[in-house]
């Protein structure tokens, strides 16, 4: 099938949307609303074209390619269409971006820079009253805002939100929905409860704007990190450097980043992969018993990872009856982070009450299963916050790669924890006849939980993870754009 | 103008709407009688095409062609909907049908269903229709024991269930993707097209949805022809409609008139004139969400067709006369489409919200450049990219004003 776009051809396929040619061709087309394989609700519409110049504007993201299509993406009613729309966007927006948590990470910032929208013609009506004289101003126009503080991973602040559902689509528990209607519209909780949920983090990265963010105040530590009596540990996952690189411009590989994060002010940078060696040898530990009782029921049997501290989370909620079943092993951040209270504290002749661990995670749910033992979680779209904070975004700085812990790592362990990772790691490690599987997503951990449940399935061990294709696309993991 | 048979209104005033034997004893029920002894489902649909009765919802769309559509869908479970949404501001004539006669919406119904094969039929009534629900339930009660809808109806192998639902009284949820959404326990808001309700409906089936009005129709049809049908009225949209006249005229109401007379004839012969005293200003036809017209254009006949310049919308004529405050009355067009956005889409949230805000600000006729630029960009936006035909509609009327009244050039 062939297409034609602005008077070029480029050949089409079944099903394509007129949005999907012009991605893979590079042709740009504004969206806010579409996002990936999410589903197309065409709702913002920015992704306005014009078809065989029929003087209709229709989205790009919903209207299908269909053989000998003239497709034209930029002409002035277009471009009048999406700085309209922009703009009435923008007006919620004027003037808050400083304040903003997403601030330079903004995609609807991002476009309304590319489209110049600088006029101001509308009042902003979402925002926390502060003044009376900005109340007596705001009267007419302030709806209803939400603010949700109440949980120490998500911050939901509506007065950012755009109403685009990615949150709504991409939730894999559903926690979302649309509240009230028209002008009033509010993507929140059903009965605008705090957010309970398992965490995953999905919705921030999915989040244009500044709606969904990171919970707590990155302020904490970089206090910790500028005072010069502590000494700040970070302990970096791996899995963390590909995201990295989209926060931080410079940052090539690993030496890179743990250079960055010692200008930072970490004085030591670990990495978590002698954390992940200790918690599979220790797991391995805990099912080998099992296996020495074969046929040991399902109630006493210990064989879900705990390494996903979402997937915890949602047995919590949905199968409470198989908290039991989680090993009992603490995760890899945990067990190092107390090495690097007790063993290296020890060991180097420093008072732990004088260590912070700061751990730089993929994961967003760690924050809400947070050990004493580490005393900040950052997130890689913090940590590419506090280096805009610190100016440090830009540089490249070189240096070695992470100091060295206690002892060495087995080099096998040092790969990226994707998903799979974690149960093949494993299964090196206790050789045998075990029943080994792995469930990624919620729907997967739901199926093999229920066949377990149903004596359909027996798993000696089950390696369950929350994100796509695991911590690679974790919820703390900057956002794919 | 020729005096002709009355379709809709003819038992209005002279039956007991509440007691079925009075609509029998008028030949009610008649047309299901021959539909059912007599008639194939696709003989039916044959007729019903050759009537050439279009949708009396305001969108115009052939009846016949999408009974069709539905009939000729192979799937084994399929819905009709009979749309009793209306809540289009000066619009009433679906009310009024089932106040007078419901039945005759009921006998549509039943053969409508029938025709296309569907084995429940859903009543989706506007939530405030408190009274309406009532009549309905007791007609619908009196049918079902008469044996007129039901398993076998009539002694004859055709099922049906017929459903009221009440909506919850959003304006949206007369768009029939929202109508569906409402039915299945969702957010009343349109779905993305395509595809469309008659092969992705209620519960993912091919659905037919129809306006009240349209399906009351049918049993005349089914009974006198479609050919004898589609001689009514102006040619490209035969029939007869429920015109609602309001405002300044003398005779406010619902009338029953074929369809292609003009505006004029519409205000004078029929609402006996402009109200005494007043001088006419324009005329708003099809409701908050239709077309504004003038002196100079009251020649215009009205149609459902896509060339006529005004449509007929819903059929309701608002007539405006010299003594009224525009402001109020774009005050009370925006106030609206604010209130009844679904809040879907950029352009019709944000637009009907500002395009409220910009109006109320300007009550006594003054307008910043400011705002008067904000205006004009909403209103094109509403025009032109928006998810619905609501956004369109929102911008309809006060487009109008701007155009045709120059409210902008004080």
């Amino acid at each position: 099938m062939q297409i034609k776009i602005n008077g070029k051809k480029y050949s089409a396929k079944e099903k394509d949307t007129v949005l999907d040619v012009c991605r893979r061709e590079g042709i740009r087309i504004p969206t806010l609303c579409s996002h990936g394989k999410l589903k197309r609700e065409a709702v913002c519409r920015l992704c306005l074209v014009e078809i065989d110049k029929s003087g209709r504007l229709v989205t790009s993201c919903a209207t299908k390619a269909v053989d000998g299509m003239k497709v034209e993406t930029e002409n002035e009613n277009i471009q009048k269409a999406r700085a309209i729309n922009l703009e009435l966007l923008w007006a919620d927006h004027a003037g808050k971006c400083f304040q903003c948590k997403k601030n330079r990470r903004c995609e609807l910032q991002t476009l309304a820079e590319e489209y110049k929208i600088e006029n101001f013609h509308f009042v902003p009506r979402k925002g926390e009253m502060t003044s009376g004289e900005e109340n007596e101003l705001l009267l007419d126009n302030w709806s209803r805002v939400v603010v949700d503080r109440e949980n120490p991973v998500i911050e939901r602040d509506s007065q950012y939100c755009v109403e685009c559902r990615r949150c709504i689509n991409i939730c894999p528990v559903s926690s979302y929905g649309f509240n009230h209607r028209s002008g009033d519209v509010v993507v929140g909780t059903p009965y605008n409860q705090p957010l309970d949920c398992i965490f995953c983090g999905a919705c921030v990265t999915h989040c244009p704007t500044g709606a969904l963010a990171d919970q707590g105040d990155i302020q904490k530590v970089i206090t910790d990190l500028d005072d010069t009596n502590i000494l700040s540990v970070a302990i970096v996952d791996p899995v963390v450097l590909k995201s990295a690189m989209q926060e931080l411009l410079e940052v090539k590989n690993m030496e890179n980043l743990a250079g960055n994060l010692r200008a930072l002010g970490c004085e030591k940078v670990f990495d978590l992969s002698w954390g992940f060696q200790k918690y599979v040898e220790a797991v391995a530990e805990e099912i080998h018993p099992h296996h020495a009782r074969k046929k040991t029921p399902v109630r006493q049997r210990k064989f879900i990872s705990s390494f996903c501290p979402s997937a915890a989370l949602y047995i919590q909620k949905y199968f409470p009856e198989l908290i039991k079943n989680i090993i009992d092993v603490k995760r890899p951040e945990e067990l190092m982070a107390e090495a690097v209270k007790w063993e290296y504290a020890k060991r180097e002749k420093i008072d732990p009450k004088n260590i912070r661990v700061i751990l730089i995670s993929s994961c967003a749910a760690r924050k809400k299963l947070k050990s004493n033992a580490i005393d900040h979680i950052v997130t890689v779209r913090e940590l590419g916050r506090i280096a805009r904070e610190k100016k440090t975004e830009n540089i490249r700085f070189k240096g070695s790669a992470a100091d060295k812990f206690l002892d060495e790592t087995d080099a096998e362990y040092a790969t990226t924890y994707g998903y799979g990772n974690l149960s093949a790691m494993t299964a090196k490690k206790i050789k045998g006849d075990f029943s080994i599987g792995a469930a990624n997503g919620v729907l997967e951990i739901k199926n093999a939980l229920s066949a377990e449940l149903k004596r359909e399935k027996h798993y000696d061990f089950l390696e369950v993870m929350v994100c796509p294709r695991g911590c690679e696309r974790g919820g703390g993991q900057s956002a794919e754009i | 103008m020729a005096k002709t048979e009355k379709i809709l209104t003819k038992n209005w005033g002279h039956i007991n709407p509440l007691k079925i034997a009075d609509y029998i004893n008028v030949g009610g029920y008649g047309a299901l009688k021959k539909f059912v002894s007599e008639m194939k489902p696709q003989t039916a649909i044959a007729e019903i095409v050759k009537s050439k009765l279009s949708g009396r919802g305001g969108a115009g769309f052939l009846t016949g062609e999408k009974l069709k559509i539905v009939a000729e869908n192979a799937s084994h479970e399929k819905y009709f909907i009979c749309n009793l949404e209306e809540s289009e501001p000066g619009t009433y004539k679906d009310r009024m049908i089932v106040d007078n006669d419901p039945h005759l919406l009921l006998e549509g119904v039943i053969i409508a269903a029938l025709a296309v094969g569907a084995h429940k039929a859903y009543l989706y009534l506007n939530g405030n229709y408190h009274k309406q629900k009532e009549i309905l339930e007791t007609a619908l009660e009196a049918a079902r024991k008469k044996n007129f809808w039901g398993p076998g109806i009539m002694g004859s192998s055709y099922d049906l269930d017929i459903e009221i639902f009440s909506g919850a009284g959003a304006y949206i949820c007369g768009e029939e993707t929202a109508l569906l959404n409402s039915i299945e326990g969702r957010r009343g808001e349109p779905r993305l097209r395509p595809p469309y309700p008659t092969e992705t409906g209620l519960f993912g089936k091919p659905t037919c949805v129809n306006n009240a009005e349209t399906i009351a129709n049918i049993p005349w049809i089914i009974l006198n022809s479609g050919k004898k049908y589609a001689k009514l009225g102006a040619t490209c949209s035969p029939g007869m409609k429920l015109y609602i006249l309001g405002g300044s005229v003398k005779k406010p109401g619902v009338v029953e008139a074929p369809t292609g007379l003009t505006i004029r004839e519409l205000i004078d012969e029929i609402g006996g004139g402009v109200t005494l005293g007043k001088e006419f200003w324009f005329a708003q036809i099809g409701g908050a969400s239709g077309h504004l017209v003038t002196e100079k254009e009251l020649d215009t006949p009205l149609t459902f067709s896509r060339d006529c310049p005004i449509p007929l919308g819903s059929g309701s004529i608002l007539v405006v006369d010299k003594s009224a405050n525009i402001y109020d009355l774009i005050l009370s067009w925006t106030e609206f489409f604010r209130r009844e956005s679904c809040g879907k889409c950029v352009p019709c949230r944000e637009g009907t919200f500002r395009l409220h805000e910009i109006v109320s600000r300007w009550q006594d006729g003054e307008i910043s450049e400011r705002d008067r630029e904000a205006l004009k960009d909403i209103l094109w936006t509403l025009e032109n990219t928006t998810f619905c035909p609501l956004g369109r509609f929102a911008a309809t009327a006060m487009g109008d004003a701007v155009e045709k009244l120059k409210i902008l050039c004080k």
